[in-house]
């Protein structure tokens, strides 16, 4: 007959006994996991450890192939794979931080080290036996701050400019010769491109809210983003001109507008205008050829971002870490990670696996060993960062803690002055104090 | 049992002798244990996920914690910091016009609909559904992302308006002056679940007010007016409440539609997605934990407004 209510209250009472064992049952697993990695790591005969990074497709296949290559040769160790999305990667890395469950080995950006670094949530590497004696010059010391190693290059990049060649041919405006091109001659080439295309297709992508090209424009006038001491290293009045310059863009329609500029700021990479071929020229880091080409169907040309003189050996160019290697200070084998990192950045099977995805490896003789294996576009690209060594100025300092933040907050003034909320001048000192303030703390 | 207990009682007659009543406190108390232990799982949830956090985020606001570093007490240097803030009080500005615009137009648009629907047509269940389904997607991150594309430069309004020959190149998520207003627009679509409560609420008005009213020859404006208001006001009280606190709340349209960022020009920086850009983004857990709880203190002061306020409007009719 049906279920007596007796009845009903004792499976109910079981079943919830049942929840409450299997919620034991998965908590005893949980702690046996980390428990029996820990012990083991002290006996000597298994090492855990757990590594994340951020990436695409691309990069989650090739780490992931070369944490089983490495697992494979060192069979006392396991390595837990964490991957990311760039987007939610530094939510959850603040939070694993705070929970104290930091992953050992980190991929990290130049615009976060100094957060995590100066905070003390990384390792120093240096301390731990990392080996950079084979690095190629000025590349060793990307993640070392006041002297603490936080980070070590996982692939060389440089800034450049890719431009659609095969439009600007059909267009007939000429591409400009990189090694004497110059600021004007960006808006100069721009307009033509709008012109040429009745307003169709927009000369270049905003650079106006771009850190990376702003960089570049204030090194040339012998000044940097950033100086020791958690200080800008520019004034308001470098702003204001930074602005002037690219309210010419704008007039002139060679760039999208101030909500063409908001929407796009957060659209996916493959949603970047040049790629879906409605602009002539765009800021890519060099590193990412490979990915553009892959993306928008065709070949772009890589060119020299310009300078003042018409002279690119005084563009002051540098070689930046695309990311960097880190480990958490809390991690309980320091050397184990260390050795994963020495590996990763310095053994042939590893640069083999993941090739210059990650960009150009630092260690030259890597770089070497590897450059015949590349695709085309990252031979191309090979070249280019090989050709760039004689135009390299001083590497810039890694951004402090708040100065991560600094495209986003160019971003929010300058669509203020786009959209004629701000003077010029109001921009500029307004983002130049909210700069101050957040790097104050 | 205790419905049970109670009939025995009524049998037995008010008359009990020492022993009955020990044997009822016993089993009251086996009652109130059975009670607790069905509540407990509540209860762990209750202090393990609501009241401890709270308490760890109270004692964080008076703190300089950065999510790295353990946290200095620093007395109410977060309080000060606010109160000089541009950015938070540009977000109350947001937040306040999207809860004060927003949630009355909302109820108004959904007591409508629900008026419609409550004149007994044909497939209504359907229609209801209809209504309902953007109250499940609104505050989705795919309807976020379908908002872009229709209020975008080249979005699907834009495109209607040029076909029709107009020269429409603002794009609405994306200037100032309109972005905010195409949020507000996606809250007031999603009437339904509100819309839903007015309809049961509708059903309940005995029919023979109806009846009397019309007997005495009123119209349907002063049907509406003098009856089904003033039975619905609790509901509409109901719903005001709860859409009031949501509405503070609102976080996800605001960051898929801005990318995050609460542009253009922090028109659309609602009160929580400037919590989390401090929090998550500024590293500054502390300062957020602050803001946290002054927005806990809003809400509370906008529900004991209403409470209230209530009592000059909401007619009970028991």
């Amino acid at each position: 007959m049906t279920t007596t209510r007796r009845q009903f209250l004792a499976m109910a009472s079981m079943g919830a006994a049942g929840l409450g064992l299997a919620g034991c049952s998965r908590g005893d697993t949980g702690d046996g996991d980390g428990g029996g990695g820990g012990g083991g790591g002290g006996d000597g005969d298994s090492t855990s450890l757990t590594l994340t990074w951020w990436g695409n497709p691309t990069r989650n296949q090739n780490t992931t192939d070369a944490i089983d290559a490495f697992t494979t040769e060192n069979p006392n160790f396991s390595i837990e794979a964490q991957p990311g999305e760039w987007a939610s990667y530094w939510d959850r890395l603040a939070t694993q931080t705070a929970g104290n469950t930091a992953p050992d080995i980190i991929q990290m950006d130049m615009a976060y080290i100094s957060e995590y670094g100066q905070r003390g949530a990384l390792l120093d590497l240096a301390e731990y036996g990392l080996d950079t004696s084979k690095f190629i010059e000025g590349t060793a010391d990307s993640g070392v701050i006041e002297g603490t190693n936080y980070g070590v290059n996982a692939g060389i990049n440089s800034p450049s400019v890719l431009f659609n060649a095969a439009m600007f041919e059909e267009l007939g405006v000429d591409l400009p010769d990189d090694t004497t091109w110059t600021w004007d001659d960006w808006l100069t080439t721009a307009i033509a491109i709008t012109e040429a295309s009745g307003g169709e297709i927009i000369g270049t992508t905003a650079f106006i809210s771009n850190d990376v090209m702003l960089s570049a424009w204030l090194r040339q006038r012998g000044k940097e983003l950033f100086i020791e001491g958690n200080q800008p290293g520019f004034d308001v009045s470098d702003i204001t001109e930074w602005l002037e310059y690219h309210l010419q863009f704008a007039d002139a329609g060679a760039m999208p507008s101030a909500s063409q500029i908001t929407e796009e700021a957060s659209l996916p990479f493959d949603q970047g205008r040049l790629l879906t071929g409605t602009a002539a020229m765009s800021m890519y880091w060099s590193n990412q050829l490979d990915a553009a080409e892959a993306a928008g169907g065709t070949e772009y040309a890589m060119l020299r971002y310009p300078s003042f003189d018409g002279d690119a050996t005084t563009r002051k160019a540098w070689y930046k870490a695309s990311m960097l290697w880190s480990a958490s200070a809390r991690t309980e084998n320091p050397e184990a990670a260390v050795e994963v990192i020495n590996w990763w950045v310095n053994s042939t099977e590893a640069a083999e696996i993941c090739l210059s995805e990650r960009g150009i490896p630092a260690n030259g003789e890597i770089a070497e060993h590897i450059s015949s294996m590349l695709s085309d576009p990252q031979q191309r690209v090979a070249a280019f960062i090989a050709d760039i060594e004689p135009e390299l100025g001083d590497t810039p300092i890694a951004p402090p803690p708040g100065g991560g933040q600094l495209g986003s907050l160019l971003l929010r003034y300058s669509s203020d002055l786009l959209f004629d909320k701000l003077t010029v001048e109001e921009a500029a000192t307004g983002f130049y104090d909210e700069l101050v303030t957040s790097l104050g703390g | 049992m205790s419905a049970l207990s109670e009939l025995s009682k009524l049998r037995t007659g008010g008359h009990q002798t020492p022993e009955q009543r020990a044997a009822r406190r016993k089993e009251t108390s086996r009652d109130n244990r059975a009670g607790y232990a069905f509540l407990a799982p509540w209860l762990v949830g209750l202090f393990a996920f609501t009241i401890g956090p709270m308490l760890a985020s109270l004692y964080l606001s008076f703190t300089d914690y950065n999510l790295i570093q353990s946290p200095n007490f620093t007395g109410f240097d977060n309080i000060v910091r606010m109160l000089g803030d541009d950015r938070l009080h540009q977000s109350l500005r947001v937040t306040f016009t999207y809860v004060l615009v927003g949630v009355p137009l909302q109820l108004i648009v959904a007591l409508g609909i629900a008026l419609l629907l409550n004149k007994g047509m044909r497939g209504l269940p359907f229609y209801r559904s209809v209504f309902y389904l953007p109250s499940m997607l609104g505050g989705s991150v795919a309807v976020s992302l379908l908002w872009r594309q229709i209020f975008g430069t080249d979005g699907l309004i834009n495109q209607l308006l040029r076909a029709l020959g107009v020269d429409a190149t603002i794009g609405y998520v994306s200037h100032p002056d309109y972005a905010l207003w195409t949020l507000i627009l996606l809250h007031v679509w999603t009437f339904g679940s509100p819309m839903v409560i007015f309809l049961a609420g509708l059903r309940q008005i005995p029919t023979m007010y109806y009846e009397a009213a019309a007997l005495d020859g009123a119209n349907s404006r002063k049907i509406f007016l003098r009856v089904t208001l003033p039975l619905l006001s609790p509901i509409i009280f109901f719903n005001l409440v709860l859409q009031v606190i949501g509405a503070f709340q609102s976080f996800t349209q605001a960051f898929i539609v801005s990318g995050g960022s609460g542009g253009p020009s922090d028109s659309t920086l609602f009160y929580t997605l400037y919590l989390y850009e401090r929090g998550f983004t500024n590293f500054q857990m502390g300062y957020a934990s602050a803001m946290a709880w002054l927005l806990l203190v809003i809400i509370a002061a906008f529900t004991a407004i209403n409470f209230f306020a209530a009592k000059y409007w909401v007619f009970y009719d028991d």
